[in-house]
């Protein structure tokens, strides 16, 4: 990548996570256990992240609205879950589900944005705070059937936690796991990852793609150019949106569990916070920045639990952690407000 | 008359690349000293020393001296050059779109409540208003202007913002040394003239001026002495009486330069396109029940005062704007106007606002140049099963772009290169090319000469006339340089208030 700089939060995050590698060696942790599993937790959260890229590139900015692809996610989950779809087959079509339920509300949460340009952040924030409450209605009354997802008493309504011990399950994780002496290197995972990342690069070299790139950069030149601008937007935010939803799955077989009502708010922070470490100014973001910073942060995170729990207060960790994620992404809005007249 | 301004052995370089080297250069009280030099030349980068820029201080700071008023100074960011009584009028607008007239131009300096003057301290006072509106009123006066105090900047034309922006360094009462920066860019004549009095007026107070403008006509009448700089060395000075347009010229350039013209020639009455009761609603450049016919094959010049519709033509039939009444291409009606439909009808539009409009700053020249066609022609893409994504075929598309680089004479690193770190001209010439390749039969410019330094704009003007006589392309120029209207065009429609106010052939005028 040409004239790539470091910029202060991948500094002060690399600073940090060589300190806690530091740490942890002098603590005699198993650095080999820590590795294989920075592996799993940057596929994990590394599609979420993924998924703000249309979104950014199109001019919409960071999308705070992710929780809607998560839910969109969570009933396709839900949905292969309740007519007992299991393995792979369960977990294609909780894929398959979900990228239904996301066009979907990727389409209507995009004419909503192109509402609001220009505002799509806060937009997207709020949209995410009044969307939760509406689908907490829909878990509790949603008829689903599968015992094992309901309450277990009184048997109505879904369960906080649903658990994929008996569906899909680290289905990925395990999928081709090839050990090198007592490393472990998950290609069923890591393969999945690469096709997500090579389906947005081809993305951005068609047509469209060019086109969104472009309404991003400067809208006015794209409408001059014929460009219609609510479409180039409206696709770039259902692509986000659907892949936001793979995101989820994705992060739920390697979870183990399906997580409702509430969950869904607090993933968009971490990942907002992921892309902004590595390098994205809230415009246009390249793939790599999503994969640097998602590992970045994430092996911080990592890094951090095992090392608090050793030499401080476990609650520490989760109080960093909160104030690391929402510092970065204070930081992030406090430099993209200098961009005056000169720069 | 003393020097309040000297600079002694002045260099600067932007990461080892020399911006200026060993500038020598004074200004008197009273006196308007003009500097001049093409794109490049390192005009901007001596202002933003002279005005205190922090990107100076970003970027290494500068080597020699400069004394202000007898003492020597060395400003680290603007507002130490506010107090010491240097103004500058920026060449991009620094007027905060959002508040009025007269609060921008009392910015900073606002006249306050006394009661709450000595509750609060001045800092936290209530302010004035009255007063202020009533201290703008009488700078604009001044000037010269009527435009009410209470309007915000951004429902304002371009000109008169820089009217207002002059405005505001005038009202200070401090002020000893006045920078301006292309100040009649976006100017036309008539207020171009209107702003050389109100200098004039200055020197007369005792005000030194720095005035940095393209159109040397104006440096040779205004100014008392002019520096010229070629790539960042001061290549020579005139006094009053020894100031020549085509010596600045030649200084500027290093070399003559040809001017354009078109051949005269009798052209058919066949129209290819024509308005009727034509409206476009751009703001503060409306366009009101036009008729007009263009005929095919010719370049017709629209010219006017700004403000008066001539630059909302091309893009209220890009749908930039509401348009109203009937327009017929062809022979046809157009129904409804829409960018899309109207470029693949061969419609094309270079716009006036290159930065914003114009290009993508941030992509490269080849993506610039292949952007339209490839969009909305479907040109330059790759034979393969997935023609519906369109791939880029590099190969189509790099002989296309080499072959522009090469017949536009785009000066470039390589055909990566961004545009935003081409020159203003090469930056046009960007613009040409794209629409070029697109290959419209009728092409809408709008000031294509604006900013661009005289070397380039002779080429641009001789583009447009190679385009129009090989192509037979009807070309539509938006301009305010009536002078190189009279060169390129067959005819030339005078606008006034949105309408046509009368069609004169080039000679006449």
């Amino acid at each position: 990548m040409k004239n790539y700089r470091l910029k202060p939060p991948q500094i002060i995050i690399s600073a940090f996570l060589i300190l806690l590698i530091g740490l942890s060696y002098i603590l005699h942790m198993d650095l080999v256990v820590l590795l294989n599993e920075s592996m799993v937790k940057l596929v994990m959260n590394g599609v979420l992240v993924l998924s703000l890229i249309p979104m950014l590139n199109v001019g919409a900015g960071m999308n705070f609205g992710l929780p809607v692809g998560i839910i969109g996610g969570l009933i396709g989950m839900c949905l292969a879950v309740n007519y007992r779809m299991t393995g792979f087959y369960g977990f294609f079509m909780a894929i398959l589900f979900t990228l239904m339920i996301c066009t979907l509300l990727g389409w209507i949460y995009g004419l909503i944005l192109n509402r609001v340009k220009g505002r799509e952040e806060i937009a997207g924030i709020f949209i995410g705070f009044s969307f939760i409450p509406l689908m907490n209605y829909f878990w509790t009354l949603a008829p689903f059937q599968n015992r094992e997802m309901l309450y277990p008493i009184g048997g109505q309504g879904l369960r906080p936690k649903i658990s994929l011990e008996n569906y899909f399950n680290h289905i990925l994780d395990n999928y081709g796991l090839i050990s090198i002496g007592n490393i472990e290197i998950p290609v069923g995972l890591i393969a999945v990852f690469a096709i997500i990342c090579l389906f947005l690069y081809l993305y951005f070299r068609t047509k469209i793609g060019r086109a969104t790139i472009a309404v991003g950069e400067n809208e006015a030149f794209a409408k001059l150019s014929g460009i219609n601008i609510s479409q180039t937007r409206l696709i770039a935010i259902i692509i986000s949106t659907i892949i936001a939803g793979f995101g989820i799955c994705i992060y739920a077989q390697s979870y183990g569990f399906i997580q409702l009502y509430d969950e869904p708010l607090s993933m968009a922070f971490p990942a907002v916070s992921a892309i902004l470490i590595g390098g994205s100014t809230g415009k246009k973001t390249f793939i790599f920045e999503a994969i640097l910073g998602t590992y970045l942060l994430q092996s911080m995170y990592l890094l951090s639990v095992p090392i608090a729990n050793e030499i401080l207060v476990p609650e520490l960790t989760e109080i960093l952690r909160t104030f690391i994620t929402y510092g970065i992404i204070l930081y992030a809005l406090l430099v993209r407000e200098r961009r005056g007249i000169y720069s | 008359m003393e020097n309040i301004l000297e600079i002694v052995n002045l260099n600067k370089s932007y990461n080892g690349i020399p911006a200026l080297s060993n500038i020598n250069l004074s200004v008197k009280a009273g006196e308007i000293h003009g500097i001049v030099g093409a794109n490049g030349s390192g005009k901007t980068t001596l202002m933003n020393i002279l005005f205190g820029n922090p990107i100076i201080h970003e970027t290494g700071g500068y080597q020699g001296q400069i004394s202000f008023r007898g003492n020597r100074v060395n400003f680290k960011n603007c507002a130490e050059a506010i107090r010491q009584g240097i103004g500058m009028v920026h060449q991009e607008f620094a007027l905060i779109p959002d508040m009025t007239v007269g609060e921008n131009i009392k910015l900073g300096r606002e006249n306050t409540h006394s009661l709450t003057d000595r509750l609060f301290g001045r800092k936290y006072s209530f302010i004035d208003r009255k007063q202020d509106y009533e201290n703008a009123g009488q700078t604009l006066r001044r000037l010269g202007i009527s435009v009410g105090v209470g309007i915000k900047i951004m429902n304002l034309s371009v000109n008169i913002r820089q009217f207002i922006e002059i405005a505001r360094e005038i009202d200070r009462s401090d002020l000893k040394l006045l920078i301006l920066d292309e100040p009649t860019a976006v100017l036309n004549k008539n207020d171009g003239l209107k702003l050389i009095e109100i200098l004039k007026d200055m020197s007369n107070h005792k005000i030194g001026i720095i005035f940095i403008s393209h159109r040397l006509e104006e440096v040779q009448y205004v100014c008392d002495k002019v520096s010229v700089l070629r790539d960042g060395k001061l290549v020579s000075q005139y006094a009053k009486g020894n100031i020549y347009v085509n010596n600045l010229a030649q200084d500027m350039i290093g070399h003559t330069i040809n001017k354009a013209a078109a051949e005269k020639r009798e052209m058919e009455n066949k129209p290819v396109i024509t308005f009727k009761d034509f409206s476009v609603k751009m703001p503060g450049e409306e366009v009101k029940n036009l008729n007009l016919s263009v005929y095919k094959g010719e370049i017709l010049g629209l010219t006017s005062l700004s403000g008066h519709g001539k630059l909302a033509l091309g893009y209220g039939m890009m749908d930039m704007y509401p348009v109203g009444g009937e327009v017929y291409y062809e022979n046809k009606k157009l129904v409804k106007m829409n960018a899309r439909t109207n470029i693949l009808k061969g419609m094309y539009v270079l716009p006036d606002d290159r930065q914003g409009l114009g290009i993508l700053a941030d992509q490269s020249l080849e993506s610039n140049i292949i952007f339209t066609g490839n969009q909305i022609k479907n040109m330059f893409i790759r034979d393969s099963a997935f023609n519906f994504l369109g791939f880029i075929d590099h190969h189509k598309t790099n002989f296309h772009v080499h072959k522009m680089m090469l017949d536009l004479d785009i000066k470039c690193t390589s055909i990566k290169q961004k545009v935003k770190e081409l020159s203003g001209g090469n930056q046009q010439k960007v613009c040409i090319a794209r629409a070029l390749t697109v290959d419209p039969k009728l092409l809408f410019v709008a000031e294509p000469t604006r900013g661009i330094d005289i070397s380039a704009k002779e080429k641009i003007l001789n583009m447009l006339i190679e385009i129009n006589r090989s192509r037979n392309t009807t070309i539509i120029i938006a301009s305010s340089e009536l002078d190189e209207l009279k060169r390129v065009c067959d005819r030339i429609a005078v606008m006034v208030e949105g309408k046509i106010f009368k069609i004169l052939s080039p000679e006449i005028l």
